[in-house]
């Protein structure tokens, strides 16, 4: 490891941004131990490594949000020490950030998010001029494809939509300007293949034009497809520092768990590995011979759904069976999962759910579809799925919290006994299950969400984007979960824009377009670059990638 | 989104002897542990400081710890505790209820008007303060809940309204003639050297604890004030849950309404301002202990007792009418400020 590292050091005149010897603790939790990153100029930087690493602190002391406890910020020649370092000092010093929060604010319509950034245009007497405002933001948007008004409050975009606005405010201005780093966390978590596309094309246009760019993905393939250099983080140490060299993927996972992945393969089984031959399809193999013998019953049937962006769905899932929906924003493959979980009332057609012992009672509430063994992983985690003050043991044990009341009291041991259970059952990086859930990273927090759900071993399991921001490490552990319920005949419904994923853990998958399904595919004929036609090249619209490409210029 | 550097460490809420140690805390974190129980327990400290000064104070140190002044301190301040009781239930899911203080005035001076006025027995005027409390708390419900109103200003909209009609029914004057002597008798007796309105807090105080931290249904409310949407998608019924605090919050204040007539024999036109905004600090004082940063019935019942300890001494050594109010007013301000740091510290980030 030292030897990448030595190997690393570029020399200064092309160092856009250094930090060295970044220290963060967070009480008892050390977050940054020691880290260091260089930029080199006019690249794309990937900064990559497993859930909790410290990437997300990294980059909150960079733009002055945490103040490191050590360590030096270098930014274009200048050098700050990290204890006088501020939010001013970033921006001034051209650092444009993209958080894993987002850090929009939700009341607020999409251009006042923008020009709180920016500022807001003012005419004469500090009017502040809409017009001009709003045309600039509706500019904007139209070049990241986010069909919304600039007048709409940012609350009620979807997910991807937000990342989007966020992305737009960090890279609104100065195209031309070459001092500017953009710092962009996990910015493709919730995006579709087609939007992230239009983003890293954004990003390697401006790294080509001379700009610096820092990226945090666990999407392998996506940053060594786009990215020149990489820098590895493990337990908030900086491990490898990979300077213009094309690492492969198993490289940088050997990087991220020190664990050479010829000794312990499973842990190695990233998405991208899995498509080139490794023992996940085995796996589903196997689970597929069984399962039809086993129960042919069909746990989840819909037909003729309407609602929302749905115009006639039918769909059936059966026992032991992973079933994928694919589709652009705005498919309706979150209405779809949200319509079955009894939250959003159909308009018209049914949804028949048979749980374990018999058909569901008819009525169409969450509270009826849980007792039903319905469980659902929401897309949007911060707003719809966290509690982020209370304590993870809380948020883990809050779809069970009937099991643990006693006449006496509620069973805090029995209760605590479980939730440590399932944190490290799921592999959940916190100093303890009292500490609020929102002290633990992205990923960490999406594990407590599914381990929340996985315990009530529901018999039908209804997952939007459920490894948004998880580890490649982690992912693999997350999918034999879900393979393991299956096998133990749980129906699952999986949206994902991430078509690998799709791929690689379902064995039946629906295209979703304009809220109708028109495909079904399976078997062989299940590849990341079939789904990507499926879904896109035939939308009635005129294809889509040259659209965008006449906006992005 | 600034951050303190520690995260304190936080317990279920058991008043009780201090719980065991997290199992999974496995790092050697006694001094983050202690930080985090001097912040659970730091107002009770405050509590005995404040009480042992006057104790001592050459002032006020002759009437302040005798059982006579505690007797009156504990009486006086029944009403206020349990009206900070009533407050918090709303409190947790997220919502305001600034129409307590007013229903808790409505409820005595209906209670005291259908004796005076109408001559009807003590049973049913009691019943129907109570039941008035209900019916208000059920229209708030009502209107926050199922309408999404601003609870903020519907209940603010709500005391202007019940001010006016406490205005209407009693025409500005005390009710204090044909009013059943059993009442008052109540207020002023004690058992076992304790104020008997005093039992009534105990009992009120422990029903709400065992509901708020021991019940499924409680652990729901609590989850409902962190993210009401999250709490919709794992199958609490939120409206349902918020618009019962209100009804319970309601039921409380009526309780504190003919708890109010019994101590002081007469009913008085007010607005119930006077009586809401002490019972709001210790509420937001008792945020700040035992469970810092959440609403708790512990804590807010150490809160009350704070403040009145405070005041009490303060008017015993002699301070003016004016520090009572003053007081008030300054620590539901530090209050205030301390959950709103405390809020932070705990890292929140969405
Ligand atoms: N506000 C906070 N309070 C306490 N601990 C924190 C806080 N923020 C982060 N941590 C801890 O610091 C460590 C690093 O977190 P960080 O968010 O940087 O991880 P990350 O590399 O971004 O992970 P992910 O890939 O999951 O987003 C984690 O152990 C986390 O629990
Ligand atoms: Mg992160």
């Amino acid at each position: 490891m030292s030897s990448a590292l030595a190997a690393a050091a570029p020399s200064d005149s092309e160092i856009a941004l250094r930090v060295s010897g970044l220290g963060k603790r967070f009480g008892a939790t050390v977050a940054l131990d020691g880290a260091d990153l260089a930029l080199r100029h006019g690249t794309v930087h990937a900064l990559v490594g497993g859930n909790g690493c410290g990437k997300s602190t990294v980059i909150k002391v960079l733009a002055g949000v945490h103040r490191a406890d050590v360590g030096r910020i270098e930014v274009a020649g200048r050098t700050w020490d990290a204890s006088d370092y501020d939010p001013r000092t970033a921006r001034a010093a051209g650092l444009r950030f993209v958080h894993q929060d987002l850090g929009l604010f939700p009341q607020l319509s999409i251009a006042e998010n923008v020009a709180l950034d920016a500022g807001y245009p003012t005419a004469t007497g500090s009017r502040v001029r809409w017009g001009a405002l709003h045309r600039r933001v509706a500019g904007l948007l139209e070049a990241y494809e986010v069909e919304a008004d600039p007048r709409t409050p940012v609350g009620a975009l979807r997910p991807a939509q937000r990342t989007l606005v966020a992305i737009c405010r960090a890279l609104q201005d100065q195209e031309a300007d070459q001092r500017l780093v953009l710092v962009l966390d996990e910015p493709t978590a919730t995006l579709p293949q087609h939007e992230s596309d239009v983003l890293l094309e954004a990003v390697r246009r401006r790294a080509d034009k001379g700009q610096t760019v820092l990226i945090v993905s666990h999407r392998m393939p996506e940053v060594l497809g786009v990215c020149e250099d990489f820098t590895v983080f493990r337990d908030g140490r900086t491990v490898a520092a990979l300077v213009g060299r094309r690492p492969t993927e198993q490289d940088l996972v050997r990087h991220m768990t020190g664990v050479d992945p010829a000794v312990s393969s499973d842990r190695a089984l990233a998405p991208g590995a899995i498509r080139s031959g490794s023992p996940a399809p085995r796996a589903k193999q196997l689970r597929r011979g069984s399962s039809p013998a086993a129960d042919p019953g069909v746990v989840l049937s819909v037909r003729g759904l309407t609602g929302g962006p749905l115009r006639g769905v039918d769909l059936d899932v059966h026992r032991g069976e992973i079933v994928g929906v694919a589709g652009l924003v705005g498919s309706g493959r979150s209405s779809l999962l949200r319509t079955v979980f009894g939250e959003l009332p159909p308009v018209s057609g049914s949804v028949d759910v048979r749980s374990a012992d018999g058909p569901a009672r008819p009525t169409q509430d969450i509270g009826s579809r849980m007792d039903a063994g319905v469980a659902l992983v929401p897309e949007d985690r911060a707003g719809e799925a966290a509690f982020a003050d209370l304590a993870v043991r809380d948020n883990l044990t809050v779809t069970v919290r009937r099991r643990y009341w006693r006449p006496w009291g509620m069973d805090t041991r029995a209760e605590e006994a479980d939730a440590g259970a399932l944190v490290d059952r799921y592999g959940v990086r916190t100093a303890s299950t009292a500490i609020p859930l929102a002290a633990l990273s992205g990923g960490n927090q999406q594990k407590v969400v599914l381990a929340r759900w996985l315990q009530r071993t529901p018999s039908l399991l209804l997952l939007d984007e459920p490894t948004q921001g998880v580890d490649v490490m982690s992912r693999a552990d997350i999918y034999a979960s879900v393979r393991e319920a299956a096998a133990a005949g749980c129906a699952v419904l999986v949206a994902s824009s991430d078509l690998l994923e799709l791929c690689s853990l379902c064995d039946r998958v629906v295209v979703l377009r304009d809220g109708r399904i028109t495909a079904d595919v399976a078997g062989d004929d299940l590849t990341p670059d079939g789904l990507t036609a499926l879904t896109q090249l035939t939308a009635d619209t005129p294809p889509r990638s040259a659209a965008h490409q006449g906006a992005i210029r | 989104m600034s951050t303190t550097d520690t995260v304190p460490v936080r317990t279920d809420g058991e008043p009780g002897p201090e719980p065991r140690p997290a199992a999974r805390d496995r790092s050697p974190a006694t001094s983050r542990r202690l930080r985090g129980l001097a912040e659970r327990h730091a107002l009770l400290l405050l509590l005995v400081a404040v009480a042992a000064f006057f104790s001592f104070y050459p002032p006020s140190a002759e009437r302040f710890a005798t059982s006579a002044n505690l007797n009156v301190l504990l009486g006086n301040q029944a009403t206020v505790a349990l009206l900070a009781l009533a407050v918090i239930l709303p409190l947790v899911c997220g919502y305001f209820d600034f129409s307590l203080g007013a229903v808790a005035v409505a409820s005595t001076v209906l209670t005291a008007g259908l004796m005076s006025f109408r001559d009807l027995p003590l049973g049913v005027a009691m019943a129907a303060g109570i039941g008035l409390g209900v019916a208000v708390g059920f229209v708030n419900g009502l209107l926050v809940t199922r309408l999404g109103l601003n609870s903020f200003v519907t209940t603010l909209g709500m005391a202007t309204l019940l001010g006016g009609l406490i205005q209407w029914y009693t025409g500005g004057q005390t009710i204090q003639a044909g009013l059943d002597p059993r009442l008052a008798r109540f207020g002023s007796a004690t058992l076992l050297g304790i104020p008997q309105v005093v039992y009534v807090v105990v009992v009120v105080a422990v029903l709400l604890w065992y509901l708020l931290t021991q019940t499924p249904f409680g652990r729901g409310l609590y989850a409902i004030g962190s993210n009401p949407r999250s709490a919709a998608l794992v199958g609490i019924r939120v409206q349902r849950s918020a618009w019962t605090t209100f009804v319970l919050a309601g039921a409380i204040a009526g309780v504190v309404g003919v708890l109010a007539l019994a101590r002081s024999g007469s009913a008085t036109a007010d607005t119930g301002t006077p009586m809401l905004f002490p019972a709001l600090a210790a509420a937001f004082l008792g945020a700040t202990a035992v469970r810092p940063g959440f609403f708790n019935v512990v804590g807010t019942i150490i809160g009350v007792l704070f403040v009145s300890v405070a005041v009490s001494g303060l008017t015993l050594s002699g301070a003016s009418a004016w520090a009572s109010p003053v007081f008030n007013g300054a620590s539901l301000l530090v209050a205030v400020g301390l959950s709103h740091y405390l809020g932070r510290s705990r890292g929140v980030r969405t």
